[in-house]
């Protein structure tokens, strides 16, 4: 899997490819922990571009939300697709991970 | 709807080693088992495939000695439902399944209960020196998950 990752200035957009799985969860999670200690506590990860999640990419997730939060800033996700929110729904991970519609709104107050 | 003399059951198989590299293969062999069956709702092929993985999963992760574990993943379409049957060679293994959906916080042990919430029925026995994994998912139900 690869990524794109654009840093805006006020946060910074990580925008995976194809299956978060846990091939790819492990780099996502280190580059968001990364970042967060660099000071860039606001991410946003764009999932339009990823077909299919599992435990492993939601456990990169909710770290990457954990290590935001404690250095102040926040994780959001935006354009999940259906497997994505219907994985979110069943581990009521979308109770703390709430999708965004687009990038721009998860960019909301920031 | 299918034809009278179409079969019963079609079958897709495959075999190799449980690395993480062959996750792929799983879910290729599950998207050539919808491919020809269009009747097959995507809603349930999605769901179905998330809960196979997470099994796949356990099995690459936690499957000893480690790159060595042989595998062989067998997917049915009936009329009714779908299957999958897992034989893998790692070592004795104890699942520990009928846990909880973890609290939002955790950041591991979705895999079992995920797979569990989504399939009808989901055995696991120790047969020789082989682990068997048994998954159902009914179709048509779909709109209730």
């Amino acid at each position: 899997m690869t990524y794109e990752e654009v840093d805006q200035g006020t946060h910074v957009v990580l925008a995976p490819e194809g299956k978060f799985n846990l091939v790819a969860a492990p780099p996502i999670k280190a580059r968001i922990d990364d970042l967060v200690a660099a000071g860039k506590a606001r991410l946003v990860v764009d999932l339009h571009a990823v077909d299919f999640i599992d435990s492993s990419g939601l456990g990169a997730l909710i770290g990457g939300l954990k290590a935001a939060r404690q250095q102040g800033g926040d994780l959001r996700i935006a354009a999940a697709g259906d497997q994505v929110r219907a994985v979110l729904k069943l581990t009521n991970l979308d109770r703390i991970l709430a999708p965004y519609a687009t990038v721009e709104e998860a960019l909301h107050g920031w | 709807m299918a034809g009278d003399d179409a079969p019963e059951t079609t079958e897709y198989v495959l075999e190799g080693f449980a690395v993480p590299d062959q996750l792929d293969a799983v879910h290729a062999l599950l998207a050539q088992a919808a491919g020809e069956h269009p009747e097959l709702d995507p809603t349930d092929v999605m769901l179905f495939e998330t809960a196979i993985i997470e099994i796949a999963n356990n099995v690459v992760e936690y499957g000893r000695p480690e790159g060595e574990v042989r595998w062989k993943f067998t997917i049915r379409v009936r009329r009714d439902e779908i299957e999958a049957e897992l034989d893998d060679t790692g070592q004795m293994f104890t699942p520990a399944q009928g846990n909880a959906m973890p609290d939002e916080e955790a950041e591991g042990g979705r895999g079992l209960p995920i797979a569990e919430a989504l399939l009808d029925r989901i055995e696991f026995e120790r047969m020789g020196d082989t682990n068997h994994w048994h998954m159902v998912r009914r179709l048509g139900q779909a709109s209730q998950d």
